[in-house]
């Protein structure tokens, strides 16, 4: 079954608190409430946001109050009856809305969701402890696509979130198996379309969105620079743009991983906002999947580093992605057709209606 | 001579200030001067070092010293952060920062601790 769907995505700081409960847990029982189909809180590693408030856990003070990001994906109408109760709710940060394809439970029927996209990203959304045929789900997909040849794929392992409409919360006494984690994928739509039948006849209750990327870097190769796009639509829409740059904790530039180089960076310009997140596992091109094992010192595990900006000023960003991404990392762009910051005590920028803007 | 269930209750307060103090000291020196080495520790630790050396070089009485040095100081200064960011930096293959960050905390710190007796010895 193939629909069109919202995907909502906030990002603020974990501590931030809604009167005495902290806005995380608020903002997943109000996807709760609404049955929204499909829900993930990730945690994340570093970055910042309009303030330009660095947070990162490459310290301890500095790792008391991270970035997380939520994303809820559900039809159109359900998402237009929580954007507006997440309009009134939300203290800080910022939340954007992207149009997908969702594909559920019958992965069959999919190659229409990929007309006229050259390249797609493919999320998969999983139990933690999901299996087939005993081998855990994220390494099985992660090698049947590493086979069909995308471009890469990286597992991010959620702490909250909502699976077919029912609350699923991390904790600390439980295995946590039903536990939402994500597989991003990146690569040609004719692979992607051609490997989905196959992907999912291994999942429990396929649940995939399938959004339209350009692929900008691959492995230092400048293939694309990201789509030059107008900051309003015909009506007068804000338009925004996004780049996602998936690298590994071993990937490093001046002796700096890629990733705390990004964010450092780019908090000196006049970014709006930053936010990585470190993986459990992944691959990209042909290089062997790669994760954490328990004897090692250094790290191997896949992060994605998240930039959203106008389209103005994501050129200046993507100079200095492209510089620090010379030899390493996979990097993608995509249009994103509404945002809205909330800052306390001021007015919030942007809006949730959808920009239109073909290209 | 002052009744020891006081002290206890001092140490205690004066402990729980010199955590706060690290929190803050160490947060707003790691967002002014964001940099690949854990400055916000290494700047908790020497200043942290200094405070004690001029405590002890200074004479103060056992009970200041005892609230001061051992409640304030020992709660603000932090070996175990110290060497968890050390790991951070291992574990992101940045060994020279790592190195740098033991070697340095070490020597600028015995040179800290040194300059705080000298001056609490004039004071």
């Amino acid at each position: 079954m193939i629909d069109d769907c919202l995907k909502v995505t906030s990002y603020f700081g974990e501590r931030l608190r809604l009167g005495r409960r902290f806005y995380s847990d608020v903002l997943l029982d109000t996807f709760e409430e609404h049955d929204v189909s499909t829900s993930i809180l990730l945690r994340a590693t570093g970055g910042f946001g309009l303030r330009h408030r660095l947070r990162t856990d490459q310290t301890l003070t500095m790792s008391e109050d991270p970035s997380v990001m939520a994303i809820a994906v559900d039809t159109p109408a359900r998402m237009n009856l929580v954007l507006p109760r997440l309009a009134e709710l939300q203290p800080r940060g910022m939340v954007t809305v992207e149009r997908a394809r969702v594909i559920r439970d019958d992965v069959t029927a999919s190659p229409a969701a990929y007309e006229h996209h050259v390249e797609t990203q493919l999320t998969i959304y999983v139990g933690r402890g999901e299996r087939t045929s005993r081998v855990p789900i994220h390494l099985a997909l992660c090698d049947r696509l590493q086979q069909a040849g995308v471009s890469g794929a990286s597992v991010l392992v959620g702490v909250d979130g909502t699976d077919h409409g029912e609350r699923q919360r991390a904790r600390f006494w439980d295995r946590n198996l039903d536990v939402p984690s994500m597989v991003l994928a990146v690569g040609p739509s004719d692979r992607m379309a051609g490997v989905l039948p196959e992907l999912g006849s291994m999942l429990r209750r396929p649940m995939v969105t399938v959004e339209r990327v350009r692929v900008c870097k691959r492995d230092g190769d400048l293939l694309a620079i990201p789509d030059r796009l107008p900051d309003v639509d015909d009506e007068g829409l804000g338009l925004w743009q996004k780049l996602m740059i998936y690298t590994s904790e071993s990937h490093l530039h001046d002796g700096e991983p890629v990733h705390r180089a990004l964010a450092r960076r780019l908090r000196e310009t006049s970014a709006a906002g930053v936010t990585a997140l470190r993986g459990v596992w992944g691959f990209h091109g042909d290089h062997p999947a790669h994760g954490d094992r328990l004897t090692q010192v250094g790290r191997r595990v896949p992060v994605v580093t998240i930039v959203v900006d106008s389209p103005s000023r994501i050129a200046a960003s993507f100079e200095v992605i492209d510089e620090l991404t010379s030899e390493h990392g996979l990097v993608t762009s995509e249009m994103v057709p509404a945002m809205q910051y909330f800052q306390a005590g001021e007015t919030s920028r942007g809006g949730f209606r959808l920009a239109h803007h073909r290209f | 001579m002052v009744s020891s269930a006081f002290l206890w209750v001092a140490l205690a307060l004066g402990a729980g200030c010199g955590s706060v103090m690290r929190f803050l000291l160490d947060g707003a020196v790691s967002r002014a001067l964001p940099s690949a080495l854990p400055v916000g520790t290494m700047a908790v630790n020497l200043t942290g070092c200094l405070a004690l050396g001029i405590i002890d070089g200074a004479a103060v009485p056992r009970d200041v010293a005892f609230v001061f040095g051992t409640g304030v100081i020992g709660a603000y200064t932090t070996f175990s952060t110290w060497m968890f960011e050390t790991q951070r930096l291992a574990e992101e293959r940045q060994v020279a920062r790592a190195s740098q960050n033991v070697l340095l905390s070490i020597l600028l710190g015995v040179a800290v601790g040194a300059a705080g007796l000298w001056i609490g010895g004039r004071l």
